[in-house]
């Protein structure tokens, strides 16, 4: 039984028990009386029916503060980086310099893990690890002395230098700038393609309220409810997807230049291909489905049938809803679908990454192993 | 709502550290890590629009950015010992006999002030507890 997995019914009452019943253990424990007290086992059955019972409440009732610890971390992760490699930058001895910068790696992992690179993320902390005690070793070995040394103690041209890295990152700053968002509405110009995410979270999330509509419409029981649950659908959709080619009001709507399959338009990746194709598919649906919906709500007397018809269309419309809003992870397993890419589609740069290894070890054996022969 | 610019943001940051850092330190390990900062700062963009496009590529260019940061970590390391055995020192400066033709040599006007015998910095055990005693042979 996997306690922090509830995805069915059965499991979802077990773990709600495992929480209770560790929560009433840790009580029984902690509870102040003559014998039989223990307050470590106690402490610890406390805090596993809280962890438990949390991420029940949170698997069953939706994450409250999602986003915040999302957003927590990052500042986290980024500002530990920024800072640490700033002492780095500045420390003017290179050991303390060394361990400034394993907190960058470290801050910067951190930042992988939130962009979906759990593999990239272990890779980076065992090779760097291994990096930095060679360096370290190397900053004791050769560069360990007491006094003030040319090489630790001296800038090249601190002024210079320090407006040469900070003049580059006001440039590319403000070249991200003109091509943000903010910047590119303020300046009345057409939206970016590129940073785009191919399904964004506002239409992710428009995608799945609206499915949960079409579940509501698909439950209704007379033509009235049908046609009540039904009759703003059309413009939402027309808000993700674009305008379905023969809506009655595709005069009317301006903004579908923001729509998905226009957005993908120019794309040339596989990927984005088959999410406007995915789009596109979905825009036909609800034309289909929304006019049939709307003959059998103009019908004076639907019969049965229709109205059984109409019905499975609507669910239909919603499975493709909640197909597209799937659309745009990165897959879950990140391990397998790396391997898988390397040596697909990546096979020749695999064989010259290696080549290069070698290439490497040799050379350093070259430059470092000759004895003797320091004259 | 954290987006790709964050991100790209967070990298330009620490890219020019790594710039400001490789430009104007003297130390060869501090200019050789200062390199490998500006790498990382390239991997968080990779890894950024990997994520914001859903598509593995970012990662796996991520993975060919750090085996590439692997052999040049292991040949800078080999040209240190090398340099080291040659001049006893990790001041790139000293190497400025390399320099283009017609280029001012670099010249440090001021004495760097002697700080007589102590570390200057490293980080240092206190000494605890006594001396043990001399017991008394017998």
């Amino acid at each position: 039984m996997n306690l922090f997995a509830a995805t069915t019914a059965g499991n979802a009452v077990s773990q709600l028990a495992t929480g209770v019943i560790l929560g009433a253990l840790a009580f029984y424990w902690l509870l102040p009386r003559p014998k039989g007290r223990s307050v470590a086992f106690g402490t610890f059955a406390a805090i596993a029916s809280a962890v438990v019972l949390v991420s029940w409440v949170v698997r069953q009732f939706g994450d409250p503060a999602r986003d915040t610890v999302g957003q927590v971390l990052f500042w986290l992760f980024s500002g530990g980086a920024v800072l640490f490699a700033a002492i780095f930058v500045s420390q003017r001895n290179p050991a303390r310099g060394a361990i400034a910068f394993a907190f960058v790696i470290v801050s910067v992992c951190g930042l992988f893990l939130l962009l979906a690179a759990p593999f990239l993320m272990a890779a980076t902390i065992v090779i760097y690890a291994g990096a930095i005690i060679v360096t370290f070793l190397f900053v004791l070995m050769l560069s360990h002395t007491g006094e003030m040394a040319d090489e630790n103690d001296r800038s090249r041209e601190p002024l210079l230098g320090s407006l040469a890295g900070f003049a580059f990152l006001g440039l590319v700053l403000l070249a991200m700038y003109q091509s943000s968002p903010t910047a590119v509405a303020e300046a009345g110009r057409p939206e970016q393609k590129l940073p785009a995410r191919p399904v964004t979270a506002e239409e992710r999330a428009e995608l799945l309220s609206l499915a949960t509509d079409l579940q509501l419409a698909a439950a209704a029981k007379t033509k009235d409810e049908l046609h009540e649950r039904t009759k703003d659908l059309r413009d939402r959709f027309a808000d993700i997807v674009g305008i379905p080619p023969s809506a009655p009001e595709s005069g009317e709507r301006t903004n579908a230049a923001h729509s998905i399959p226009d957005r993908l338009a120019i794309a040339r990746d596989p990927q984005a291909i088959a999410i406007a194709r995915q789009a596109e598919d979905l825009r036909s649906a609800v034309r289909q489905t929304l006019n049939q919906v709307e003959n059998t709500t103009l019908k004076a007397n639907p019969t049965a049938a229709d109205m059984a018809a109409a019905v499975k269309g609507l669910a239909n419309l919603r499975e493709k809803a909640v197909l597209l809003a799937g659309r745009g992870e990165l897959p879950a397993r990140n391990v397998a679908n790396i391997g898988y890419s390397l040596y697909t589609d990546y096979l020749l740069a695999v064989e010259m990454a290696g080549s290069i290894l070698l290439v490497a070890t040799i050379g350093a054996v070259a430059i470092a192993g000759r004895k003797g022969a320091a004259a | 709502m954290i987006s790709v610019w964050h991100y790209l943001a967070v990298a330009a940051v620490l890219f020019s550290l790594g710039l400001v850092g490789f430009l104007t330190r003297r130390n060869l390990i501090t200019m050789f890590l200062s390199a490998e900062l500006m790498l990382q700062a390239v991997v968080i963009n990779l890894l950024a629009f990997a994520r914001f496009h859903a598509t593995m590529s970012g990662q796996v260019f991520a993975l060919f950015v750090v085996t590439v940061a692997a052999c040049e970590a292991g040949v800078a390391m080999a040209m240190f010992i090398a340099l080291y055995r040659r001049n006893r020192s990790l001041d790139a400066t000293v190497w400025q006999q390399l320099r283009e033709t017609g280029v001012p040599a670099t010249t440090d006007p001021e004495k760097l002030p002697t700080v007589p015998g102590e570390l200057a910095d490293d980080p240092k055990l206190t000494p605890a507890g006594k001396k043990p005693q001399e017991v008394a042979r017998v």
